[in-house]
C-alpha cells in the first residue's frame, strides 16, 4: 500500500483538474450536437428547429427507407467505401514518404512543398482543374477513380505531417540493434520500426478517412454519375430540410462512439493475450 | 547507462551534443541502412504529380486566361491580376479610396486576422487536452481511445453539423432557452449567433482536434522519467514545462497550427452558416466567381490564397523546422 | 405501385414493411431477369441521365418517367452550385439538365446544350405563352431581366433569334414567383411592399438573399420602392445604380439592419421558422414549408410585382442517336402532366398547366392555381397533409400572379462587378 504523501496528493489534484478541463470540452465541441440528437426526435409534423412538436421515431424510420431527394443510403455507401480506400492510401504513402524524409535525398525539399500544396489548394479549384483535364483526355470521373484521386492530394500532407511528428526524434538506435542481430530490412521494419510507428499509421489513416468521409467541393465535378454523402446532403439542401438529416447524424455519432467501445474491447483482449 | 548520460544523447535538453567520430560513423551508416528512398517515394510522387501538380498548373495557366462570354479563352492576360490588386482612385489623393487596399486584399487581410486569432485559441484550448492524454492519461488504448471521443463530432457530416448550429444558439435555441428558464435574461440573446461571436466559437469548436493530435504525439515520446528526475532535482514545474515539456512539443505544435491555418484560411461554410453570411472570407469569393463561371478571376484568387498560405507556412515552418528535428 | 405507395405513406410502420418487402422482391426480381438473360430487353433500357436541383430531381418523378418511357432514367440531384459548374463544364456527363432560363447568358454562347426542335415536342401547342411571348394572359407585363422569351428562341445552330423559331434553348419547365416571406406576429402589420425589407421597425429581425445577382435584384426592389432610385433594368444594372444599391446597402447593414445572409431553401425556413427573422426575402414553396411546420408565415405580395423564374429543361450538345430519342420522350412526359401536377403539390407552376389541371383533383387545382380556399386538407407530393382546410394561398391565383412579374432572375452583363461590390457590402 503506498502511502498518500504530500506528492500524491498533488499529483491527483493536477489529474482531476485535467480530468475535468477535458470533461468541459468534450461538452463544448459535443455542445452542437446536442440539439441535433433531441431534434431526430422529433414530432412527424415538426422541422429541424425548436420547439418540438411531439416526439417520435419517424423520422428515424424514415433513414431506412428510399429518400426523396437524392439516395442517401447509396450515397453513404459510397462515401464510406472512398472514406476506406483513403484512409489505406494516406496512411501507406505517409508511412512511406516520413520513412523516406529520415534520410537526405535530391530533391525532398522540392517533395515535401509538393506534398503540402495540397493543403493550400482550394478544392473547388482543383476539382475544377481536374474535370477540364479528364474531358480533354475523354476519360469519365468517377467518385472511385478522379474522386479517390483527389481525396487523397488532400488528406495525404495530413497523414504526412503526423508520421512526421511520430518519427520526430525517433530513436534509431533500436533498428541499428536489430541489424546488428542480422535481421533484414523488411524483419527491422516489421519486428521493430512499425510497432513503435503504429498509433501514428492510425492516426494518418483516421485522418484520411476523415477528411474524405466530410469531403464536399473536390468532389463536386469529380464524383461523375454518382454522388458521394456530402454532394447528396448538399442536394437535398435545395428542398425542406427535414429531420432525416439529424436522425442520420445522431445514427453516425453513436455508431462512432459503438466503435469506439469495440476497439477498446479488442484491443484489450489482444493485448491481455500477447502478454 | 545513467539517466544523465541518455538524456545527453538524445538531446532533450538545450543543445545537441558534440558529434563524435562514433556518431558521425552511425549518421553514415545510417544513411545507407533503411529501405531505398526511391522506392519509398515513387508511388506517392507519382499520385503528387498526375493529380495535383498538373490540375495546379492547368489553374495557373487559367490565370491568365481570358473569359469571353464563349466559355475560356487562351491568352496571356494580366487583366484578372490587376482586378485583384488595384482600385481605381488608389494614387489619388482626393478619392475617398486613397490607399485603399483592393476589397479582395482587405477580404484576405480579414481571413488571415481571424485565422490567428482562432489558431491561437485553438492552441489555447487544444493545448491542455494534449497534454492530459499524453502525460494523464497512462494506457495507450485509454490514450486513443480518448482522442478519438475528440474526433466524434468531426465524423458527422459537417453540413449536417452546420444545420445543428441554429437550434442551439439562436433565439429559441438550447442555450438561450437555459438562460431564460434560470432567469439570467429575460429576453432571448442574439449575440451567440450570426456574430463575430458565434464564429468564432464554431471555427474553435470544429478545428481545435486537429491541434490537438500533432501535440499529443509530440508531448507522448517524452520520457516521463526524465520530468521525473528533474522534478527530483528541484525543477518548478514552470521550469520543466520552459526546458523540457515546451521545446519538445514545438514541432507538434508547429503542425497542429499548420493544419488549422490551411483548414481556416480556405473556409467558406462556417461563415455562411454560423456567421450567417455576414462576412466574406478568402474562400468564399472564390466560391462566388467559380459559381458565376469567371474561373479565372477564381483562379487568381485561389493562387492569391495560396501565396499567402505558402508564407504564413514558411513563418510557421522558420519558427519550428519540422525536418530539421528529426 | 403508386396506389401501394401513397395508401404506405398515409398508414404507420407496419405497411413499410410491408412495402420494403414489396421493393425487395421487386429486386430480387429484376436480379433474376439478368441472370437468365434478356440481353435485348437490357439493350433496349440503356438508362439516360439527368441532372437537376432537389426541386426536380426527386426520386418518385423520375421513377415514375422511367416506368412512363419505358427505360431508366438516372437523376442525380446537386446543389445550384454544382448544377451550375456541371452543366457548363461536363456536359458529357449527362444527356439532360434541368437548369434555369437565368443561367442561359452563360449556356447558350458556351453551346454546352443542342437547339430543342418544337416539332419533336407532341404539347408544344399546350406549352403556355409565359414562355413564348412573355405574357401569360394578353396584356400582362413581361418583366425585366432574363425573361424565358429573351433566353429561348434560337436558330438551328443554338445561336438567338430575334423571335419565335422553330427552335428552342431549353425546354419550359416548372416556375413561381418570389417575393418577401414574414411572420405577422413579428412584423405586427401585413406587408404589401417591398419597401418594407428596409424598414427600421424590423432592424436586426431582416435576412437578404446571398446569391449576389438574385439578392441584388430583391435588394434593388426595396431600394426602388422606398422612391430612392429609378433602375433602367434592374435584371441588368449599370454600374452607376450597383454602386448606388451596394452603398445603400452597406449603410444598413452597418446600423445592424441584418440578422442573416441566406443561401439554401432549407436556411430560410430554418430562419423564419427558429424566429431569427421577421421578415426576409423568400420562396413561395419555403413559405409553405414553414407553415407546415406550425410557424405563421404569409408571403407577400408587393404591389410593386414579384421576381420570378423559370426551370429550363435542356438536352446536352453531346447527346446522340438513341440518347437524342430517349431525351425527347422526356421531356415530353415532363409536359404531359403528371409532373405537373407533382410540383403543383410543392408550390411550383408547369409550363402546360391544361395537361396539370387534367391530373390534378379538382380542389388542388383550386387552391395551388386559382387561389381558392382549401376544400379540404390537402398533401404534399408524398401525401402526408400540407395545407389545412380553409388556408388561401398567399399571392392569389397563377395568373395574377404572372401578370406583374417586375423582374425574372438574371446574370447581368455587368456581373463580375456586381459580385465584387456585393463582396464589399459583406466585408463592411
Amino acid at each position: 500500500m503506498a502511502r498518500w504523501t504530500p506528492e500524491r496528493w498533488r499529483k491527483l489534484r493536477v489529474k482531476t483538474g485535467f480530468s475535468i478541463y477535458y470533461v468541459i470540452f468534450l461538452l463544448f465541441i459535443y455542445g452542437p450536437m446536442f440539439a441535433m440528437f433531441v431534434l431526430s426526435f422529433q414530432g412527424r409534423r415538426g422541422g429541424t428547429s425548436f420547439p418540438m412538436r411531439g416526439f417520435s421515431l419517424y423520422w428515424w424510420n424514415k433513414l431506412l427507407e428510399p429518400s426523396t431527394v437524392g439516395d442517401m443510403q447509396g450515397a453513404m455507401g459510397r462515401s464510406i467505401i472512398l472514406a476506406l480506400m483513403v484512409m489505406v492510401i494516406t496512411a501507406l504513402f505517409s508511412t512511406m514518404l516520413a520513412m523516406a524524409f529520415r534520410k537526405a535525398f535530391l530533391f525532398s525539399n522540392v517533395l515535401f512543398y509538393t506534398i503540402l500544396t495540397g493543403l493550400m489548394v482550394p478544392g473547388v479549384l482543383l476539382s475544377l482543374g481536374m474535370a477540364i483535364l479528364l474531358r480533354q483526355l475523354g476519360l469519365p470521373p468517377a467518385w472511385y477513380s478522379s474522386g479517390l484521386a483527389v481525396h487523397v492530394i488532400w488528406a495525404l500532407p495530413f497523414g504526412y505531417l503526423v508520421m512526421m511528428a511520430v518519427f520526430n526524434r525517433f530513436d534509431a538506435r533500436l533498428e541499428e540493434a536489430a541489424r546488428d542481430m542480422g535481421a533484414d530490412e523488411w524483419t527491422v521494419f516489421k519486428e521493430v520500426t512499425f510497432p513503435l510507428i503504429t498509433p501514428g499509421v492510425v492516426a494518418a489513416g483516421l485522418f484520411g478517412f476523415t477528411l474524405s468521409y466530410d469531403e464536399f467541393a473536390r468532389t463536386t465535378l469529380l464524383s461523375g454519375a454518382e454522388n458521394t454523402l456530402p454532394l447528396d446532403i448538399n442536394a437535398s439542401m435545395t428542398q425542406r430540410i427535414r429531420p432525416t438529416l439529424f436522425a442520420l447524424g445522431t445514427a453516425s455519432t453513436i455508431f462512432s462512439l459503438l466503435m469506439i467501445s469495440v476497439f477498446l474491447g479488442i484491443y484489450t483482449i489482444l493485448f491481455r493475450r500477447s502478454r | 547507462m545513467s539517466k544523465v548520460s541518455e538524456l545527453h544523447h538524445t538531446g532533450l535538453i538545450g543543445s545537441q551534443p558534440e558529434p563524435d567520430e562514433a556518431a558521425v560513423q552511425a549518421k553514415i551508416r545510417h544513411t545507407e541502412e533503411g529501405f531505398a528512398t526511391v522506392w519509398l517515394i515513387t508511388p506517392a510522387t507519382i499520385w503528387l504529380v498526375l493529380f495535383l501538380v498538373v490540375p495546379l498548373v492547368s489553374i495557373v495557366i487559367f490565370s491568365f486566361w481570358e473569359n469571353t462570354p464563349q466559355g475560356l479563352s487562351p491568352a496571356f492576360s494580366l487583366e484578372f491580376y490587376g482586378e485583384y490588386f488595384y482600385t481605381k482612385g488608389f494614387f489619388d489623393p482626393e478619392a475617398d479610396r486613397f490607399l485603399l487596399p483592393s476589397v479582395f486584399i482587405r477580404t484576405l487581410g480579414s481571413t488571415l486576422y481571424f485565422t490567428l486569432v482562432t489558431m491561437l485559441l485553438c492552441l489555447i484550448v487544444g493545448y491542455p487536452i494534449a497534454y492530459f492524454l499524453a502525460m494523464q492519461v497512462q494506457a495507450f488504448k485509454w490514450q486513443l481511445a480518448l482522442f478519438l471521443l475528440c474526433m466524434v463530432p468531426f465524423w458527422t457530416s459537417y453540413l449536417i453539423r452546420a444545420v445543428a448550429w441554429l437550434p442551439m444558439l439562436g433565439r429559441r435555441g438550447l442555450i438561450n432557452q437555459a438562460l431564460l428558464g434560470m432567469g439570467i435574461v429575460d429576453k432571448p440573446v442574439s449575440f451567440l449567433f450570426y456574430s463575430e461571436f458565434g464564429y468564432t466559437m464554431a471555427l474553435v469548436q470544429i478545428y481545435v482536434v486537429l491541434s490537438i493530435g500533432p501535440i499529443f504525439f509530440s508531448l507522448a515520446k517524452i520520457d516521463k522519467d526524465i520530468i521525473e528526475a528533474a522534478t527530483d532535482m528541484g525543477a518548478t514545474p514552470f521550469q520543466i514545462f520552459r526546458e523540457i515539456i515546451g521545446p519538445m512539443s514545438l514541432p507538434g505544435v508547429a503542425i497542429g497550427m499548420i493544419f488549422i491555418f490551411v483548414m481556416i484560411t480556405g473556409e467558406f461554410a462556417t461563415a455562411v452558416v454560423v456567421y450567417g453570411g455576414k462576412t466574406s472570407t478568402a474562400g468564399t469569393v472564390i466560391l462566388n466567381y467559380y459559381g458565376i463561371a469567371n474561373y479565372p478571376f477564381a483562379a487568381v484568387n485561389a493562387l492569391m490564397l495560396m501565396l499567402a498560405m505558402v508564407i504564413g507556412i514558411i513563418v510557421i515552418l522558420r519558427i519550428v523546422d519540422i525536418r530539421k528535428e528529426l | 405501385m403508386t396506389v401501394k405507395n401513397g395508401s404506405n405513406k398515409s398508414s404507420g410502420a407496419l405497411s413499410n414493411i410491408s412495402r420494403r418487402k414489396f421493393m425487395g422482391t421487386a429486386a430480387s426480381v429484376a436480379a433474376a431477369g439478368t441472370i437468365t438473360g434478356f440481353p435485348n430487353i437490357v439493350q433496349a433500357a440503356d438508362p439516360i441521365r439527368t441532372i437537376g436541383l432537389g426541386v426536380s430531381i426527386i426520386n418518385e418523378i423520375q421513377a415514375k418517367a422511367a416506368k412512363d418511357v419505358g427505360f431508366p432514367i438516372r437523376g442525380q440531384a446537386l446543389g445550384y452550385g454544382a448544377l451550375f459548374g456541371k452543366t457548363l463544364n461536363q456536359n458529357d456527363q449527362y444527356e439532360v439538365s434541368e437548369c434555369y432560363f437565368d443561367m442561359f447568358d452563360v449556356m447558350i454562347p458556351s453551346k454546352v446544350f443542342q437547339p430543342i426542335d418544337t416539332k419533336r415536342i407532341k404539347d408544344w401547342d399546350k406549352v403556355s405563352n409565359l414562355t413564348k411571348t412573355g405574357m401569360l394572359t394578353p396584356g400582362s407585363q413581361v418583366g425585366q431581366g432574363d425573361a424565358p422569351v429573351r433566353q429561348i428562341w434560337v436558330d438551328e445552330n443554338g445561336a438567338r433569334t430575334k423571335g419565335p423559331s422553330r427552335y428552342i434553348s431549353a425546354l419550359p419547365g416548372w416556375h413561381n414567383a418570389d417575393s418577401l416571406g414574414y411572420n405577422p406576429d413579428d412584423t405586427g402589420r401585413p406587408i404589401e411592399s417591398w419597401a418594407e425589407l428596409f424598414s427600421s421597425d424590423f432592424k436586426g429581425r431582416v435576412a437578404l438573399l446571398n446569391v449576389p445577382q438574385i439578392g441584388a435584384m430583391d435588394a434593388a426592389m426595396g431600394v426602388e420602392a422606398l422612391g430612392l432610385i429609378k433602375f433602367g433594368d434592374k435584371g441588368n444594372m449599370t454600374r452607376k445604380e450597383i454602386d448606388f444599391l451596394v452603398d445603400f446597402l452597406t449603410k444598413k447593414k452597418k446600423e445592424g439592419h441584418f440578422r442573416a445572409f441566406w443561401e439554401t431553401f432549407g436556411q430560410s425556413v430554418n430562419l423564419m421558422v427558429s424566429g431569427e427573422v421577421a421578415l426576409q426575402s423568400m420562396w413561395s414553396p419555403a413559405v409553405t414549408a414553414v407553415n407546415a411546420e406550425g410557424v405563421p408565415c404569409i408571403y407577400a405580395s408587393p404591389k410593386e410585382g414579384m421576381r420570378g423564374w423559370h426551370g429550363a429543361i435542356s438536352i446536352s450538345a453531346k447527346a446522340t442517336g438513341k440518347k437524342l430519342d430517349q431525351a425527347y420522350e422526356y421531356l415530353n412526359w415532363w409536359l404531359d402532366g403528371w409532373a405537373g401536377a407533382f410540383v403543383a403539390r410543392q408550390g411550383y407552376y408547369m409550363s402546360t398547366p391544361a395537361n396539370t389541371k387534367k391530373h390534378l383533383p379538382a380542389d388542388e387545382w383550386d387552391f395551388w392555381y386559382e387561389g381558392k380556399p382549401a376544400a379540404k386538407e390537402l398533401p404534399d407530393p408524398f401525401g402526408s397533409p400540407l395545407v389545412a382546410k380553409g388556408v388561401v394561398r398567399d399571392g392569389g391565383s397563377y395568373e395574377q400572379r404572372f401578370k406583374k412579374i417586375a423582374v425574372w432572375n438574371s446574370i447581368m452583363s455587368e456581373n463580375d462587378y456586381l459580385v465584387k461590390r456585393w463582396t464589399e457590402f459583406l466585408t463592411a
